[in-house]
């Protein structure tokens, strides 16, 4: 339903992909881990290796948990559909866009 | 002198206070000649409340000026004597423990501004709505507020003297990640129309939501040696009894006008209730892990304050009119076991980052936690508490090494679980406009849904940051954007909050 | 209209004044039921609970306007259906 006002009332979105240029925000679930209150928000250019993503992003994050093994890592996610990870692929050409939501199991 | 009884003295001729009042207000207001009426009052039209009759409307208080700022002068009188009296007696002595403060900077942060809002928005509406006596209501909520939030400043400002994050509450309103929970409520309010504010903020605000937002507080202050703000919180009770007559007035006044204001107002209840509730995630998480001495669990606030007084008093009464029960108050409900231990998490797992300080329930609270939550506690939220404990034992102390997902309509870090199933995190999805959107729950995805144009430009504390709009692209950058100092922050143990208690408390250290 | 009245309640502060005004609210409503909590008593009454400025003040030895009930009150479950120079009476309406 649109918003009720005495004017046109449309206006942009404060999170727009054009607002990030080259970059793109990309969220992060570690799932079935009650250590972390929610998933991680990352900001990364769209064409970032995912494997230079998860390294220098994802990594550092999920290693504050002591128990945290990247060996284990598994089942990669996009959108709760699996994602076959490929670690020289850009995240936009994996289909990981502006605010996806990414998980894996570890 | 002898003491005359009352009735044998000759009293002044008045007149009687129900036309004293109709003089003094209703009486005063005019018919336009000089403009149309609608040029007179352009904002009550366009929402679609339909509105026959403004004489309808009934004030019972029946306050007139003069008696208004009497009344109030006398609650001020009364409040400032105990102010002064605790900031000449060093009254932060008689706190059950410094950690405690961290509930009131959590209130000085999120409330406060909140009344300040309130007062803006009512004297707001003290020009446009169109009858007299709703106005009135208004005019006099509008300096309530303003009072509200003058007293909560001198009362809390005393501790600001001694213990930390009190300093800039106002800035850090404003700018900082969990305070845009609160801002961001209230914003919405007050860009809605003048109807659904009175929906939003007197009614689900107000009203339905009023004790499970302030008694926990004030009980908190009372139960942990907190005299002024106690005191502050009997203060304005009894202005807050007006409040809520204005709240429940609005409600009942507008459905009885016309059978087509019927739906639009269900959908605010259904929206304002979900809303408000979201916001009071952090009162439940204050209730169950900020207070050295806690009142009550919000599970037993919640089942008391709203499933007993409101679902099984208030909504029955509301049925006449057509009205039912806020559209996800099951989920609500599902989440009472839950709703604090997710929350607090949270705020725990984020603290550096926070104008309060956080620390892990040792084992006295957890077995309290444990009690008062059979169900959850110990299955659920224990083993992650313990493994804090482990890390903390080893010297360390574990904090989000990032920033959170928030939620696109509350604000909140998605850390809530499926209403039925606390073992899965709760996430929805949406689109709009090729844009994709994140929400925490289905009360908050339904809320997007209904108006995206609205919620589409929320200023979120996360996205803001990456965008580059928080002062730098460093943690440091960012508190110090935020107004935050030395102290304000982290840990409680150990924190500067602490070694100021232990000296003034100097027999309770000395435990290498 | 159901056999069973629903009960209605006023929270008042706890304060050395407001003993004189629960006396009178007691005297006036037979079935009143009076509870103290920490800094409030609340009061509560099935159908309706009604305050008199006469017995107030007989209790109170001195004048009192019934506005003077915004001082003492914190909170209440019902409508105020009648507020005027002699009386207050705070009941449901449906």
């Amino acid at each position: 339903m649109a918003v009720k006002a005495l004017y046109d009332y449309d206006f942009p979105s404060a999170d727009r992909a054009e607002n990030f240029g080259d970059d793109q925000l990309v969220f992060v679930q570690w799932k079935g881990n009650p250590f972390f209150c929610s998933a991680a928000a990352f900001r990364a250019p769209k064409a970032m290796p995912f494997g230079e993503f998860v390294a220098a992003m994802v990594v550092p994050w999920a290693g504050s948990d002591p128990e945290f093994d990247l060996a284990a890592v598994h089942d990669w996610r996009l959108f709760g559909e699996p994602l076959t990870p490929a670690d020289g692929v850009a995240l936009t050409e994996l289909g990981i866009g502006h605010k996806a939501l990414i998980s894996f199991s570890a | 002198m002898s003491i005359d009884k009352p009735e044998a003295r000759v009293r002044p001729k008045k007149l009687p206070l129900k036309q004293r009042y109709s003089l003094l207000t209703r009486d005063l207001d005019w018919e336009p000649n000089y403009v149309t009426r609608e040029q007179l009052y352009p904002h009550t039209s366009y929402e679609g409340i339909v509105v026959h009759d403004w004489d309808g409307w009934e004030d019972p208080f029946r306050l007139t000026v003069d008696a208004y700022h009497k009344y109030q002068a006398e609650k001020d009188k009364r409040l400032y004597a105990v102010l002064d009296g605790f900031a000449q007696s060093q009254g932060h002595l008689t706190l059950s423990d410094a950690s405690y403060l961290n509930a009131i900077k959590l209130f000085i942060q999120g409330v406060t501004p909140l009344e300040y809002a309130a007062h803006r928005h009512f004297a707001y509406l003290a020009r446009h709505l169109e009858g007299p006596a709703p106005r009135f209501a208004a005019l006099c909520q509008s300096v309530d507020e303003l009072r509200h939030a003058q007293t909560q400043i001198h009362t809390i400002s005393n501790y600001n003297k001694y213990y930390g994050g009190f300093h800039s509450w106002s800035k850090m309103h404003d700018r900082v990640w969990y305070l845009s929970v609160p801002k961001s409520l209230f914003d919405d309010a007050m860009t809605a129309g003048p109807f659904e504010f009175l929906i939003s903020i007197s009614f689900s605000f107000e009203y339905l939501l009023t004790n499970l937002l302030f008694v926990p507080f004030m009980s908190g202050a009372s139960f942990n040696g907190d005299m002024p703000t106690m005191s502050f919180g009997f203060s304005a009770q009894s202005d807050e009894s007006r409040h809520m007559t204005l709240g429940l007035e609005a409600i009942k006044f507008l459905l009885e006008q016309d059978e087509a204001n019927v739906p639009i107002i269900q959908g605010w209840i259904d929206k304002w209730f979900w809303r408000a509730y979201r916001m009071s995630a952090l009162v439940a998480a204050m209730m169950d892990y900020m207070l050295p001495k806690p009142v009550m669990s919000w599970r037993e606030a919640f089942e008391l304050y709203f499933e007993e007084q409101m679902l099984g008093g208030l909504f029955p009464d509301l049925e006449f009119y057509g009205i039912t029960p806020p559209k996800h108050v099951n989920d609500a409900i599902a989440e009472k076991d839950k709703l604090s231990h997710e929350t607090y998490k949270i705020l725990h797992n984020f603290s550096f980052a926070a104008a309060f300080t956080t620390q892990t329930p040792q084992q006295e609270h957890m077995a309290w936690l444990s009690e008062q939550y059979p169900d959850t506690f110990d299955r659920f939220y224990r083993p992650t508490w313990e493994k804090h404990l482990d890390i903390e034992a080893g010297g360390g102390r574990a904090f989000f090494q990032g920033l959170p997902q928030l939620c696109q309509v509350c604000q909140i870090p998605m850390g809530f679980s499926e209403p039925d199933d606390p073992a899965t995190p709760s996430l929805r999805t949406s689109t709009f406009r090729d844009e994709v959107f994140h929400t925490c729950s289905n009360g908050c995805q339904w809320i997007f849904e209904r108006e995206p144009e609205k919620y589409v430009q929320a200023w979120l504390p996360v996205h803001q940051i990456y965008q580059g709009n928080c002062g730098g692209p460093t943690v440091p950058d960012v508190l110090a954007w935020y107004g935050i100092q030395e102290g304000d922050n982290g840990e409680y143990k150990g924190s500067l909050d602490q070694q100021s208690w232990a000296e003034w408390h100097p027999t309770s250290t000395k435990e290498a | 209209m159901s056999g069973t009245l629903r009960q209605v309640g006023i929270d008042i502060q706890e304060s050395e004044e407001n003993r004189a005004l629960i006396d009178a609210i007691k005297q006036d409503n037979p079935d009143l039921t009076v509870r103290h909590l920490p800094g409030l008593v609340k009061v509560q009454s099935s159908g309706q609970i009604v305050i008199n400025r006469e017995t107030v003040e007989s209790h109170l030895g001195r004048e009192w306007e019934t506005g003077e009930f915004q001082l003492a009150i914190v909170s209440y479950a019902g409508n105020f259906s009648e507020w005027d120079d002699d009386q207050i009476i705070v009941k449901w309406e449906h």
